[in-house]
C-alpha cells in the first residue's frame, strides 16, 4: 500500500476551459446537495413567494375591475412579481452560502483550487439561477389555480423564466459583492433590504400609469419596472419587441455590472 | 440590574414597584437595540409611503370607505405592524432569561411571581404606546388627518399596547411552556401574515372568495376596522370600545394563562 | 537550483496593526522549514500570504518558482494546504469532499476515485468517510483536512500549526507521516507550529517568529548552540547553599534558581561535569540532586525576544 502513491504520480488535466467548467458545475451541484441536506434552507424559497401571491392577489383582486390595469385577472399582473421577488430572494441565498462557507472557513478550499477564480462566482451565480426555478414554479402553480392565463403562448413562460434566473443571477453576485467583502451572514440582511426595496417601489402591484408624485418617478427609472414588463408580457397579451428589449437589456447590463464587481470583491480578498 | 434595587425594604406596595423595575429593565434593553427598532419602523413607514402613491385610483371604487388620501385608511395598518415587531421581543427575551439561567434567579429572589411576567410586558407596552404616537404624527407631518381628533389617537395608542399585552403574552406562554427562543421567535411570521390577511391594506369588502371570508374572521380586522373610522370618519365611543375591546380580551387571556402556567412551572410558591 | 519558497520584505497590515512586518525567508526544495512563534505572532498571516490567500501589503514573494501575486493559479498548482481550522464543510461526507476537492484540482474521475480511497486510508478515515463531515471529531478533521492537502500530490505542503489539540498519539502520526512525505517524495514542508519539540524534531531549519518579525534563523543545532553554555542545577543540604554557590561560580555565570539549589551556565558544557563534582566534594558539600539541560530552543527565543515560549513558571 506504501508504494502505491509513489509508483502511480497522480495525472492532473491541467486548468483550462474544461477544468473551469467541471469546477463550476461541481459548485452548482454542491449548492443543490446542501439544499437537500437541510430543507430548511429551501423552505423559504418557496412558502416566501407563495405567500406573496395568495396574500397580495387576496388583498387587492379588485384593482383587475380598475379600467386601464392591464388585465381582468390580478393574477395576470401579479403572479411575474412575485416569481421575480422570490427570485431575487433565491439568489440572495446562494451568495448566502458562500458567507456561510467564508465563516466557517471552508471557502479557503476554493480559493487554493488552481487557475483563475472566476469559476467560483461563475458556479455559485449558476447554482442561485437554478434554485430561482422552485420559487418560480411555486407561483405559476399557485396563479394557475387563481385563473393565471398565458395569452402569449408559450414563449411567455420563457421569457418569465429567463427573468427570474437573470433576476436571481444579478442579486446573487450582488451579494457575493457584499459577501467577500464583509464575511458574515449577517451583511446579507443589507442585500435583502435592497432586494425587497427595488422591486417594490416598481410596478409589481400596480401599472405605471395608476402611481403619482415620487413613486411615479422612482419607478419611470427603476430598472426593475422594465424587467417586470419583461417577464409579465406573456400573461398580458401577445409578446413583442418593445416590451422585451428594455427588460432583456436592463437584465444582461445589471449581470455585467454585479459580475464586474464581484469579481473585484473577490479579487481583494486573495490575489 | 442588581437585586437590591429590586427588592430593596419592603414598601406599602412592592409588587408594583418590582413591575416598575422590571420594566424598566425592559424599556433600557430596548433602548439599546435602536438598530433593532428600526425595522419595525422603516418596513410599515415603507408600505405607507408606497401604497398611499399608487392605490389612489382604488379610492374612487365603490365598496372603498370615504377617505381623502389612502394615508388615513393606512394608518392604523401601519401602527399594528410596527407594535407587532416589538411585540414578540417580550417573549423571546423571556425565553432567552430561562436559556441562560438569570430566570431561575429572579425566581429564587423574593420577587413576586406576577411582576416577573408583567414587567416585561409593561415595558414593551410603553415602547409601544411612543411608538404609535411618533407614527401617528410622522402621518400629520405627510398630510394625514384623524377626523376623531386627540380622543382618537390617545385611543390608537391604548390599542398599540393591548395589542402588544396580547401578542406578548402569547409569546411568554410558549416561552415559559418550551423555554425556547426559537419557538418563540417563530410567532412573529404567524402575526406578519396575519396582518396581511386582514383589512389593513385594503378593505375586506373589495376581497372576494376565501380570502375574504378569512379576512373577515381574522381578529386583527376587528381591531383595525373599528381604529379606521375613529381615523377617517370621526370620533364615536363605540368604535373606541370596540378597538379596545379584543385586544384588551386577549390579552387578558393570554396573561392569565402565561400566570398559570408560570405556576405550573414553578409549583405554586 | 529555484528555491522552493521564497519572501523578501513581506508586509502584511491589518488597519494600524502590522501583523507582519518585513519577513525575508528562503526554503530549498525538499527542505522541511519549521515557522517557530507564539500565538499572535503571524504565522498563520505569513502562510495565508505564501498561499494566495490573502494579499501581501508590502513586499514579494514566489511559491514553486512563480510570484505569489501576478502567478498566483500557478502557484495553487504547486502547492498543497492544511491551515489551523480544518477547511472543510460539514453538511458534506468525507467522501463527497475528497471527491470535489479531486475536481478542483482537474483530476480525472478514475485515478480520483482510487486516489482518494488510498488517501483516506492512509489517514484512517475510510470507516468514517461515507458520514457528514460535521460528526466528526476534532482529530478526525484535521486528519481529512490533511488527506484533502495531499490530493494532488503537491510538491510543497503548507501545514498550519497541524498538531494544535492533537492527542500525542496523533501528533507522533502525523510527524511520521511527515518525515514520510519528506523523504520518500522529497515533498518541501513549511510547518508553523508553537511547539519546540515539533520544531525541533522535523525540521531541517527553523525560523522564529515573534510579532510579525524573524528573530533567528537557522538548524535546530545551530541555534542551541548559539545560546551558549547548557544549565547546571543542584540540590544540596541545608547550610552549604553558599559553599555551593562559592565554589560553583568558578565554573560559569550565575543563573536564577529557586530556594535550595544553585544553578549556573556551565562553560565548556557536560565534559566540564567532573570537575565539578570533584570541586563541591573537596569543599565538602554533599549533593543532593544534580541537572545538566542542554540549550533548548526555549533558551533561543528568551535570548532573542526576553520571553519564554512555552508556559510560565518553569522550575527553574
Amino acid at each position: 500500500m506504501t508504494t502505491t502513491l509513489a509508483t502511480r504520480p497522480v495525472p492532473l488535466a491541467g486548468d483550462g476551459l474544461g477544468h473551469s467548467a467541471a469546477v463550476v458545475v461541481a459548485l452548482a451541484r454542491r449548492g443543490m446537495a446542501r439544499m437537500v441536506a437541510r430543507p430548511s434552507l429551501v423552505i423559504p424559497t418557496f412558502v416566501m413567494p407563495l405567500f406573496f401571491i395568495v396574500s397580495f392577489t387576496g388583498a387587492f383582486s379588485s384593482l383587475a375591475r380598475l379600467e386601464g390595469y392591464g388585465t381582468s385577472n390580478v393574477h395576470d399582473w401579479m403572479a411575474p412579481y412575485a416569481a421575480l421577488q422570490g427570485s431575487v430572494f433565491a439568489g440572495i441565498g446562494g451568495a448566502s452560502s458562500a458567507a456561510d462557507d467564508l465563516e466557517n472557513g471552508f471557502f479557503d478550499r476554493l480559493l487554493l483550487a488552481p487557475g483563475s477564480r472566476i469559476p467560483i462566482l461563475i458556479g455559485t451565480a449558476t447554482y442561485s439561477g437554478l434554485r430561482s426555478f422552485i420559487p418560480t414554479t411555486a407561483v405559476l402553480l399557485a396563479s394557475s389555480l387563481g385563473g393565471l392565463s398565458l395569452r402569449g403562448g408559450p414563449l411567455g413562460l420563457v421569457c418569465l423564466y429567463a427573468a427570474t434566473v437573470g433576476m436571481a443571477v444579478v442579486f446573487c453576485l450582488l451579494g457575493l459583492t457584499v459577501a467577500y467583502r464583509m464575511r458574515t451572514m449577517r451583511s446579507m440582511m443589507l442585500v435583502q433590504v435592497v432586494g425587497f426595496s427595488s422591486m417594490f417601489m416598481s410596478t409589481g402591484q400596480v401599472p405605471l400609469h395608476f402611481m403619482e408624485g415620487w413613486l411615479r418617478v422612482v419607478a419611470g427609472f427603476n430598472p426593475m419596472t422594465d424587467v417586470l414588463q419583461f417577464a409579465r408580457q406573456g400573461f398580458l397579451g401577445p409578446l413583442s419587441w418593445s416590451t422585451t428589449w428594455p427588460g432583456a437589456s436592463a437584465l444582461l447590463l445589471l449581470i455585467l455590472a454585479t459580475g464586474l464587481a464581484a469579481r473585484r470583491s473577490l479579487g481583494k480578498m486573495a490575489p | 440590574m442588581t437585586s437590591t434595587g429590586v427588592v430593596g425594604a419592603s414598601g406599602r406596595l412592592p409588587a408594583i414597584r418590582q413591575t416598575a423595575a422590571l420594566a424598566r429593565r425592559s424599556v433600557v434593553a430596548e433602548r439599546r437595540q435602536l438598530l433593532n427598532i428600526l425595522p419595525g419602523l422603516v418596513f410599515p413607514l415603507l408600505l405607507a409611503a408606497v401604497y398611499s402613491r399608487q392605490f389612489s385610483r382604488a379610492l374612487a371604487m365603490p365598496g372603498f370607505p370615504q377617505v381623502d388620501s389612502f394615508l388615513d385608511f393606512i394608518l392604523p395598518a401601519c401602527v399594528v405592524q410596527a407594535v407587532s415587531f416589538g411585540a414578540t421581543a417580550a417573549g423571546t427575551e423571556l425565553a432567552l432569561d430561562i436559556e441562560n439561567g438569570f430566570f431561575d434567579r429572579l425566581v429564587a429572589s423574593p420577587v413576586a411571581r406576577f411582576p416577573i411576567l408583567l414587567g416585561r410586558l409593561a415595558g414593551a407596552s410603553l415602547v409601544a404606546a411612543i411608538k404609535a404616537a411618533i407614527l401617528v404624527a410622522v402621518f400629520l407631518a405627510f398630510g394625514a388627518e384623524v377626523k376623531g381628533g386627540p380622543a382618537a389617537v390617545l385611543v390608537i395608542m391604548v390599542v398599540a399596547a393591548l395589542l402588544v399585552l396580547a401578542i406578548g403574552g402569547v409569546g411568554q406562554v410558549l416561552a415559559i411552556r418550551t423555554g425556547s427562543q426559537e419557538a418563540v421567535a417563530a410567532t412573529f411570521p404567524l402575526v406578519f401574515v396575519g396582518i396581511f390577511m386582514s383589512s389593513a391594506f385594503f378593505p375586506t369588502a373589495l376581497m372576494s372568495g376565501w380570502f375574504r371570508v378569512v379576512a373577515e374572521s381574522n381578529p386583527i380586522t376587528w381591531v383595525i376596522d373599528p381604529t379606521r373610522r375613529l381615523v377617517i370618519s370621526g370620533w364615536s365611543a363605540g368604535d373606541a370600545l370596540q378597538a379596545m375591546a379584543v385586544p384588551a380580551m386577549v390579552g387578558l387571556v393570554t396573561v392569565s394563562l402565561a400566570v398559570r402556567a408560570l405556576h405550573r412551572k414553578l409549583g405554586r410558591p | 537550483m529555484v528555491p522552493a519558497i521564497e519572501a523578501e520584505g513581506l508586509v502584511r497590515t491589518f488597519g494600524e496593526v502590522r501583523a507582519v512586518d518585513g519577513i525575508d525567508l528562503s526554503v530549498a526544495r525538499g527542505e522541511v522549514f519549521g515557522f517557530l512563534g507564539p500565538n499572535g505572532a503571524g504565522k498563520s498571516t505569513v502562510v495565508r500570504m505564501l498561499t494566495t490567500l490573502l494579499r501581501p501589503t508590502a513586499g514579494t514573494a514566489r511559491v514553486g518558482g512563480h510570484d505569489v501575486v501576478t502567478g498566483s493559479a500557478a502557484v495553487r498548482r504547486t502547492i498543497g494546504v492544511a491551515l489551523q481550522d480544518a477547511a472543510i464543510d460539514p453538511l458534506m461526507t468525507g467522501h463527497e469532499l475528497i471527491r470535489l476537492q479531486s475536481v478542483l484540482h482537474g483530476i480525472p474521475r478514475a485515478a480520483a476515485r482510487a486516489r482518494g480511497g488510498e488517501l483516506l486510508e492512509r489517514v484512517g478515515l475510510t470507516a468514517a468517510a461515507g458520514r457528514r463531515v460535521g460528526t466528526y471529531s476534532g482529530g478526525m478533521r484535521r486528519r481529512l483536512d490533511l488527506a484533502m492537502s495531499l490530493v494532488h500530490q503537491p510538491e510543497i505542503l503548507f501545514l498550519d500549526e497541524p498538531t494544535t489539540g492533537l492527542d500525542p498519539t496523533s501528533r507522533q502520526a502525523l510527524w511520521e507521516e511527515v518525515r514520510r512525505l519528506n523523504t520518500e517524495y522529497g515533498t518541501t514542508v513549511f510547518l508553523t507550529t508553537q511547539y519546540l519539540e515539533e520544531a525541533d524534531q522535523l525540521a531541517d531549519r527553523i525560523a522564529i517568529i515573534d510579532a510579525g518579525r524573524l528573530v533567528r534563523e537557522g538548524t535546530p543545532e545551530a541555534l542551541k548552540g548559539s545560546v551558549g553554555a547548557p544549565t547546571l542545577r543542584i540540590d544540596v543540604a541545608q547550610g552549604s547553599v553558599e559553599t555551593a554557590r562559592v565554589v560553583l561560580c568558578a565554573f560559569g555565570p550565575d543563573r536564577p534558581a529557586r530556594e535550595g539549589r544553585v544553578a549556573i551556565g556551565l562553560d565548556g558544557g557536560a565534559a566540564r561535569v567532573a570537575d565539578v563534582v570533584r570541586a563541591l566534594d573537596g569543599a565538602g558539600v554533599v549533593v543532593d540532586h544534580l541537572e545538566l539541560d542542554a540549550p533548548s530552543l526555549d533558551d533561543v527565543f528568551a535570548e532573542a525576544t526576553g520571553r519564554r515560549l512555552e508556559g510560565a513558571g518553569e522550575e527553574l
